[in-house]
């Protein structure tokens, strides 16, 4: 379908502007990280004189390495999580058929629709109960359950071939090495996609871990660039320098996989 | 993949077999069944149980069984009001902005076809930063003293109000500044539902003499709608839900409560003064809130959407 020319400058021009309004910002950001505290209220996006000196501080004011490590193991224990837990679920409700499956799969996509907001003070309660503040636990054991992910690996196994499970039955391979030998290996693009996606929300998750973490020690990267705030609602050259850490993981996952990164995203609808 | 495989979705799935173990498939199942049970059922319910009762997260102080003191108590206070108004005015004033305003955007990048990709990438940009990192960069461009809007505004002869100060223009900031982080992502989803469409399709469509508005009218626009819906739906749980991230950042519910919601209410009554029941009453408002809207949206569009294939 081609528009009209006025049409067509008229959408370039809108998009021009939209996209701008997206990058100015963040690339504003971005130079302030590396600006030296005179040039902080310079309009020019980019630092005259370059200085790590932002850095230092941010490091200086709050245990930010620390923040840095609660993020990278408590990320890579619930998204590692979460897909083992997943990919056994989904693999069950697609081999057989059992009394109480398809209210059992219900049960689980039921799940999706309940936002985390009607849930959290009982389950605040269970983490005061076992003493769980300040910890990893609390952090992954609730997150653990991603029920959008067994609803996407279905979606998978539906086009799956049959055959491929008949032919490992034939070759006498149980229903558990099927999973590692066939199963498995054949969903590696959506697997990887799925790592991606869950590894993006885990990362910028703010709520949760602002309930049950308190320590300065046990904070995570988001939480963490909040603190530096309080601690000093002056200093934005460092907090830009927080901010910058903070969002590399996400945009070098998506520099490297541009193409699945958006495809699934979409498809997905998670923000 | 050969064209005689059978896809497991259109064939009944495999029957248990007698050398199989029965319990196979649960064990399977159980983690996360049992993770569901204790961290979503379990919690709704009990959410249910502690809107009527008195606790202050104490646990060597016993919980009182007040029946629906809650409810009326919130019902009664001034913050409820200002939370409900808000959650409102956050819902409806999202539809235009981040529903209908990315449908003629995404309307036009797909006209386009590969060569938007570069529009593609910039309006997905947002959706990897969190929101915790969009609030403190626009706590920085918006901040009264030599902010960049304050700068800019003073070289262009003007003045730019402090807006998060302000009890009237601060819930705006704040729905302005949600919509930049999502309109891009949302265009990128009708962007999505329009790619099945196909293009010899519409070629012949004008080439019969239909205009642009027709096309738009007669198969875009019908064809976006099941994803408008899925827009739409996430967009009201985005209202209530993700919004807490800017109002907790940038202006805790303030000023005079002009930027609180149903969820930041619930979240300062169950974790800042830890009434629990008031907490909890406000969760099943919020669910009840959520399953109205449900069910109005899906009476009023059920008989307007029309499913592709």
């Amino acid at each position: 379908m081609t528009l009209g020319t006025p049409w067509r400058a008229v959408g370039h021009l809108v998009l021009v502007l939209l996209c701008l309004s997206m990058v100015v910002p963040l690339l504003v950001a971005l130079g302030m990280a590396f600006k030296p505290p005179n040039e902080v209220y310079s309009l020019v996006p980019w630092p005259q004189a370059p200085t790590l000196d932002n850095f230092r501080r941010l490091f200086e004011q709050v245990p930010f390495h620390l923040y840095l490590w609660n993020s990278v193991a408590t990320t890579a224990l619930r998204v590692g999580g979460q897909i083992v837990i997943a990919v056994l679920c989904a693999y069950a409700f697609a081999r057989w058929e059992f009394p109480g499956r398809e209210w059992l799969f219900g049960a689980v996509l039921g799940a999706m629709m309940v936002p985390h907001t009607l849930t959290m003070i009982p389950i605040y309660m269970m983490i005061a109960e076992l003493q769980w503040f300040d910890t990893w636990r609390a952090l992954v054991i609730p997150n653990l359950a991603m029920p959008f992910a067994v609803f996407l690996l279905r979606q998978h196994f539906r086009s799956f071939p049959r055959e491929l499970f008949d032919a490992a039955e034939m070759d006498g391979a149980g229903h558990w090495r099927a999973l590692w030998l066939v199963v498995l290996p054949n969903l590696k693009p959506v697997l990887s996609a799925l790592a991606i996606i869950l590894f993006i929300d885990c990362w910028n998750e703010y709520f949760w871990p602002l309930l049950v973490t308190d320590a300065p020690e046990s904070r995570t990267v988001q939480i963490g660039i909040r603190e530096f705030l309080e601690a000093d609602h002056n200093d934005f050259g460092g907090l830009m320098a927080g901010v910058t850490l903070a969002s590399l993981p996400a945009l070098a996952v998506f520099f490297v996989f541009q193409r699945k990164v958006m495809d699934t995203f979409v498809a997905s609808g998670i923000k | 993949m050969t064209a005689t495989a059978t896809p497991l979705g259109t064939a009944a799935p495999l029957p248990l077999r007698g050398r199989q173990w029965p319990l196979a498939p649960f064990l399977y199942l159980a983690p996360m069944i049992v993770l569901l049970a204790v961290f979503t059922y379990w919690p709704l319910l009990h959410t249910i149980y502690l809107s009527f009762v008195q606790w202050n997260m104490n646990p060597d102080q016993p919980m009182r069984w007040v029946g629906a003191a809650n409810y009326s108590g919130i019902f009664n206070s001034p913050l409820f009001d200002a939370a409900f108004r808000n959650t409102l005015i956050y819902i409806v004033a999202s539809i235009p902005l981040k529903v209908l305003l990315p449908i003629p955007i995404a309307i036009f990048v797909w006209t386009l076809a590969t060569r938007g990709q570069v529009y593609r990438a910039l309006l997905f940009l947002p959706t990897l930063f969190s929101f915790t990192v969009v609030a403190v960069v626009f706590l920085w461009l918006l901040n009264p003293i030599g902010g960049h809007f304050v700068q800019v505004a003073r070289l262009l002869g003007g003045q730019w109000p402090n807006v998060l100060t302000d009890p009237d223009l601060a819930i705006w900031t704040i729905l302005l500044i949600s919509t930049w982080k999502v309109i891009g992502f949302n265009t990128l989803l009708y962007v999505a539902g329009l790619a099945s469409i196909n293009r010899d399709y519409v070629e012949a469509m004008r080439l019969d003499g239909a205009s642009d508005w027709s096309l738009v009218r007669h198969l875009l626009w019908p064809l976006l709608t099941p994803t408008t819906l899925f827009v739409l739906i996430s967009t009201v749980i985005f209202a209530i839900q993700q919004v807490f991230t800017p109002i907790d950042i940038m202006t805790e519910g303030g000023p005079q409560n002009g930027t609180t919601n149903l969820f930041y209410m619930v979240y300062q009554y169950a974790f800042r003064t830890f009434n629990v029941g008031f907490g909890a009453a406000g969760t099943v408002i919020i669910f009840a809130f959520l399953l109205a809207i449900t069910l109005i949206k899906m009476r009023t569009l059920d008989r307007h959407v029309q499913y592709q294939q």
